[in-house]
């Protein structure tokens, strides 16, 4: 170990470019996992937030909160089904918002819902809103009168809520008539009849089973599909696909990573072949060598770490606002023990030449 | 301890028999040195297994590339495609919309308003949704595209069939042709109380939005499925209005003049409403970074690659060195190698796509474009030849006199 550190110390400029090109894989896979990480939240906070663990959607909508209506008559079978607690309408019209004292028009979504939601309290009075806390950036503050849709539908804020957006597009949190008229005025093509609800949150009773209760509500209305709350979220559009397509971009990068590893250590161990020869010459076993190799493996990669952490949470907070880029502590932990196994896996390929060095070639070297 | 002389592994073309008699021929060429272009060729004959597996992973990496350049065409089109080839070249949404179609409802009045505009030719409502229908047995999202017959916002690129002539009639895209969008098919929309059919009648190219199947219908056909889709519904409103320039007026003159004369609108010229399109810059976006990172891996492979032989055939390098030969000379064998190995990476990339564009089906189809393949292979070689001179330093840094000092031996 002492040995490989020594190394390090003394010929820190041969380390420099592993160093450098893992610190810029580091970036990139934090940003991409951020970019990931800030997509998703921002378009599922609306559903994850749900307390009910059912959702009910009508079967013409193929699991769409916007296509979906669920009438009178279908909210009470559900009622009725056993095993059900209770229930929650939810509504969401995506509409866009002026803001006092802002030229620019920002993309909301009115949500209506009739309460049961983590970390939003009970619908506000009519023509009042809780505001998700990412409005802020669009110059939203508390008491401020926003204007909703194209009637300019008055909407005051009463107070900010968070991780609560739904396609990316700031929360409104209303009572379900304000939303109704929002979406009656906004988007008349949409329009729900009084008492209508796009969705129904189901609460099961204690001790019943979710998947259960879904197939016998669905069983009894006959018209409707009904969804377990982690299906709901990877029921909206683009979500499914978002998450495969920058999986797959991360999982490119990880095995980048283990190849410039692997490659640059090769490059080394072929540099150091006969100082290595020399050392085993001299009595240092194959293991030591390769305890060495792994030491500075791991040495690298840290430092590759740190630095490219800096450079990723720097860039995040100069990113513009409407970027969704979210580094949170267990992607930065992901990221960490992802590139440090690509990196051990990308160097352990040098360990068949470390092994292979003959002792006598330092002695015959060149003769 | 400096390692002067490594030890000499892998090809060693100096212990060639043919090479002192390679000067003939070779104008300028100190003797028993051989030509570089020689000398690279060469090397690469008797080393071929390494530089075929290079070529064959540089290959696989360009293949890469070229795959999604081509992948991000297609996929684009299936975002996209509708909007890009309907017939109206100023596309109007309301300016809550903020460029999206499906967010976008513009009043009635807001038609005849664009339609007054100095410089219109024609103008006409557009409706834009997305419906659950049956097609070909099965349920299945489509893009519902309602414009007013005879009007701007008709399929321009009609491949068989004819224009829908009344209501009830579509126009889906040719590549859902085998899902049940096929000619004399029936489409039928659902909703939660009713049905709505639609005959198609013709099929078009570059017909699906929102990677959704299109279908082309007439504007009451569009109102008229909306309702089926939500009874509840006030008024099915336009999405959008499409309009025409007259003779002589560009599409960008009259989206200004749309924008300053008639409120509470956003004007676009078509070619700009399409890269608007909320899924067009999230998917351009997420390609180029894929392809960003294709085209540093291929850098590091090859250049990394090339300082790994150099070091490999140092004392082999020396010795020609001490021979007289030149650091041109084997600098410039050493960029005849790279270029022969990209350009086999290339050709190998060209062949597997060529192969993927014969074995892609009509439902997404993959197509070979050769000026694609050239200008990505250009850049791939400029790449690779920057990427060599990490090995082209080494080669410099050669001191021929150290083929005279046994290794171990510090000068």
């Amino acid at each position: 170990m002492r040995l490989a550190l020594r190394e390090l110390r003394r010929s820190r400029r041969k380390f420099v470019p592993t160093m450098a090109a893992l610190a810029l894989l580091v970036v990139l896979l934090l940003l991409l996992g951020g970019l990931l990480d800030g997509l998703f939240l921002g378009s599922t906070g609306a559903l994850r937030s749900q307390q009910s663990e059912l959702a009910v959607y009508s079967d013409s909508a193929r699991d769409s909160v916007i296509r979906s209506r669920i009438d009178l008559a279908t909210r009470a079978t559900i009622e009725g089904v056993p095993g059900v607690a209770s229930t929650n309408g939810l509504g969401v019209a995506l509409v866009g918002t002026r803001v006092p004292g802002e030229t620019t028009i920002a993309d909301t979504a009115v949500i209506g819902y009739e309460g049961a939601v983590n970390g939003v309290p009970d619908p506000p009075p009519p023509g009042q809103a809780w505001a998700d806390r990412s409005l802020k950036a669009d110059g939203v503050s508390e008491g401020d009168v926003l204007k909703v849709g194209p009637t300019r539908i008055p909407v005051t804020v009463k107070g900010f809520v968070s991780d609560t957006n739904f396609l990316q597009q700031g929360a409104l949190w209303v009572e379900p008539d304000t939303w109704r008229t929002i979406l009656d005025q906004s988007r008349p093509g949409a329009a729900v009849d009084p008492g209508v609800f796009q969705t129904v949150w189901v609460q099961v009773e204690p001790g019943a089973d979710p998947a259960t209760v879904a197939k016998a509500i669905d069983a009894a209305t006959g018209t409707t599909t009904t969804l377990t709350r982690q299906e709901a979220v990877l029921a909206i559009p683009g979500i499914k696909e978002q998450k495969s397509t920058f999986t797959q971009i991360i999982g490119v990068t990880f095995f980048v990573s283990g190849l410039v590893v692997a490659l640059f250590f090769a490059l080394l161990t072929l540099e150091r072949t006969a100082m290595l020869g020399v050392l085993k010459a001299v009595g240092a076993s194959s293991r030591q060598l390769v305890t060495t190799l792994a030491t500075q493996t791991v040495v690298v990669t840290v430092i590759a770490y740190v630095i490219g952490a800096v450079i990723a949470v720097a860039l995040s907070l100069v990113a513009p606002a409407d970027v969704p880029l979210t580094i949170t502590a267990s992607r930065a932990v992901f990221v960490a023990v992802g590139v440090l196994v690509a990196a051990l896996v990308g160097g352990a390929i040098s360990l068949r030449r470390i092994i292979r060095i003959d002792p006598a070639s330092a002695i015959g070297t060149g003769t | 301890m400096r390692a002067s002389s490594p030890h000499p592994e892998g090809s060693c073309s100096v212990r060639d028999p043919d090479f002192p008699n390679a000067t003939s021929g070779n104008a300028g060429q100190p003797e028993g040195v051989p030509h570089p272009v020689r000398l690279a060729f060469r090397e690469i004959s008797r080393a071929r297994l390494r530089f075929m597996l290079l070529a064959g992973a540089a290959g696989l990496l360009v293949f890469l590339i070229l795959f999604q350049s081509t992948l991000l065409t297609t996929l684009l089109s299936f975002f996209s495609g509708a909007l890009e080839t309907q017939s109206g070249q100023v596309v109007v949404y309301s300016d809550e919309a903020r460029k999206n179609p499906e967010g976008s409802v513009i009043p009635p009045a807001t038609v005849d308003q664009v339609a007054a505009v100095r410089g219109v030719a024609e103008a006409g409502p557009f409706g834009i949704g997305t419906m659950t229908a049956r097609a070909g047995g099965k349920e299945l999202d489509v893009a519902l595209l309602g414009y007013e017959l005879g009007g701007p916002g008709a399929p321009t690129r009609l491949v068989t069939g004819r224009l829908p002539r009344t209501d009830g009639e579509g126009v889906a895209s040719d590549i859902d042709a085998s899902r049940g969008f096929a000619i004399g098919d029936t489409v039928t929309i659902i909703g939660p109380d009713g049905k709505y059919p639609i005959t198609i009648v013709g099929l078009s190219e570059k017909a699906r939005f929102s990677v959704q199947p299109g279908v082309f219908v007439s504007y009451p056909t569009f109102e008229a499925a909306s309702k089926v889709k939500n009874p509840d519904a006030i008024a099915i409103l336009p999405s959008m209005v499409v309009a025409n320039p007259d003779p002589g007026v560009s599409p960008a003159t009259v989206a200004d003049r749309i924008n300053r004369q008639v409120a509470g609108v956003q004007a676009l010229d078509r070619a700009t409403a399409v890269t608007s399109l909320p899924g067009v810059a999230a998917v351009t976006t997420s390609f180029n970074i894929i392809q960003g990172l294709a085209f540093i891996v291929v850098t590091l492979v090859v250049g990394i690659f090339f300082v790994i032989l150099t070091v490999q055939k140092a004392a082999a390098l020396t010795l020609l060195r001490a021979i007289g030969a030149g650091t041109g000379e084997l600098v410039r064998s050493l960029l005849v190698q790279v270029l022969a190995v990209m350009i086999a990476a290339i050709g190998v990339g060209a062949f597997f796509l060529l192969v993927a564009s014969l074995a892609s089906g009509s439902s997404f189809p993959i197509s070979f474009d050769p000026v694609m393949v050239l200008t990505r292979g250009a850049v791939i070689i400029v790449l690779a030849l920057l990427a060599s001179l990490a090995a082209i330093r080494r080669v410099l840094k050669i001191d021929p006199i150290a083929a005279t000092v046994p290794a171990g031996i510090d000068l």
